[in-house]
C-alpha cells in the first residue's frame, strides 16, 4: 500500500498538466479512446523526459525499492485513464 | 555473498572514462573505493547498481552472472550523491514505505524526533544526508553501495554513522565511497584506488601516496 502511495507521490509531479490535457481533450473531442490515446503518448514523453533530465535521481528512490521505471510509468498511466474517464463521464453529463 | 564487478568499460561521447575494472567485495566485510575528483567513482557505483549502462561490464554474485541490473534483484539499496528522498515526502511515510521503524532510527538520533511528521524538504543539508544514509543502510539487503556518506554529516553523526556500517556490514556486502580518506580507511575491510580509469587493490595504505592520491605525510 505504502509502495502505491509512493507512486502517486512521483504521478503528483504531472498531475496538474494531466488535468489542463484532459480538459482540453474534454472541451474538443470528449472521446474516452482519443484521450487515452494521447495520454498514453504523454505517459511515454513524461518518462523520457524523466530520463534525459536530472529529475531522473528522483527514479532511484523507487529503484532502491525495486519499482523500475517501466512499472512506474505504467502504474501512473492506468492511474491516469481512471482520472481520464471519470472526468470525461462526468464532462459528458453536464454538456 | 560474494559480488564482483568486472571488464567495466564506460564511455562519455568518445572519453574513455573506465576501462579494466576489478571490484570484489563480499559480505562482513567493507570495500570502500577512494580516488580523485572526476576519476568516476560515482560512474563506478551507478553502474554497480543499474542506474548508468555502460559499454560493456560484468557482475557476478556468487560467481553466477547476473544478466539484469542489479537493482532488479531486489538485493540491493543505493546511496547516491545527491539526495534520493522525493522532497514532499513526510519522514513518517519514507520509513513505513521502507519498512522501518521510526522509534529504533530515534534510538540512534535522537533530535530528529521532533521530524517525524515533517516533510524531508524541511531539514537542512546535513539532516536529510543522515536520513537518506540510515534508510539505505538499516533497509533489509544484501548489498549496500554508498556514495559520499559521510558529506555533509556533524562529527558526532559521522561516528554513529561508522557505527552503524560497522553493525550492518556483518550482514551485508557494503561498497563504500567518499572524499573524507580518514573516515573511510576507518570503516573498510577492503580498499581499492580508481585511478586512470582502472582499479588498483591497495594491499598497504603508503600505496595511496606512492599512487599520489595522497600527499606525503598525510597518513
Amino acid at each position: 500500500m505504502h509502495r502505491f502511495l509512493a507512486i502517486l507521490a512521483f504521478y503528483k509531479l504531472f498531475v496538474v498538466w494531466s488535468f489542463i490535457v484532459t480538459a482540453i481533450i474534454g472541451f474538443f473531442n470528449p472521446y474516452l479512446a482519443p484521450a487515452i490515446t494521447t495520454k498514453l503518448f504523454l505517459t511515454i514523453f513524461a518518462w523520457y523526459y524523466v530520463s534525459e533530465t536530472p529529475i531522473k535521481r528522483k527514479l532511484i528512490f523507487y529503484k532502491n525499492l525495486g519499482i523500475t521505471p517501466f512499472k512506474l510509468f505504467s502504474i501512473m498511466f492506468l492511474v491516469d485513464c481512471f482520472l481520464t474517464i471519470i472526468f470525461l463521464t462526468v464532462f459528458k453529463e453536464f454538456t | 555473498m560474494i559480488f564482483e564487478l568486472d571488464n567495466v568499460e564506460l564511455y562519455f561521447k568518445n572519453k574513455r572514462i573506465l576501462n579494466g575494472i576489478y571490484l570484489k567485495a563480499e559480505t562482513g566485510k567493507v570495500t570502500a573505493i577512494l580516488g580523485k575528483n572526476g576519476c568516476g567513482k560515482s560512474s563506478l557505483l551507478n553502474i554497480a547498481f543499474g542506474n548508468l549502462k555502460p559499454k560493456y561490464k560484468l557482475i557476478r554474485l556468487n560467481n553466477k552472472p547476473l544478466l539484469k541490473p542489479l537493482y532488479l534483484t531486489g538485493f540491493v539499496k543505493y546511496l547516491p550523491q545527491n539526495n534520493f528522498i522525493p522532497d514532499g515526502m513526510k519522514l513518517a511515510f519514507v520509513f513505513k514505505t521502507y519498512n522501518l521503524n521510526w522509534n529504533t532510527f530515534i534510538e540512534n538520533f535522537e533530535p530528529f524526533s521532533v521530524y517525524k511528521n515533517s516533510k524531508f524538504k524541511t531539514l537542512s543539508g546535513g539532516e536529510r544526508r543522515v536520513i537518506d544514509t540510515y534508510i539505505i543502510l538499516k533497509t533489509k539487503s544484501e548489498i549496500v553501495i554508498l556514495d559520499e556518506p559521510f558529506s555533509h554529516l556533524a562529527p558526532i553523526h559521522i561516528e554513529t554513522v561508522k557505527q552503524l556500517i560497522s553493525v550492518e556490514k556483518k550482514y551485508k556486502v557494503i561498497i563504500i565511497s567518499d572524499h573524507m580518506y580518514q573516515h573511510i580507511i576507518d570503516s573498510s575491510d577492503t580498499l581499492y584506488l580508481l585511478k586512470n580509469g582502472t582499479t588498483k587493490k591497495i594491499e598497504n595504505l603508503t600505496e595511496l601516496e606512492d599512487y599520489k592520491y595522497l600527499s606525503e605525510g598525510s597518513l
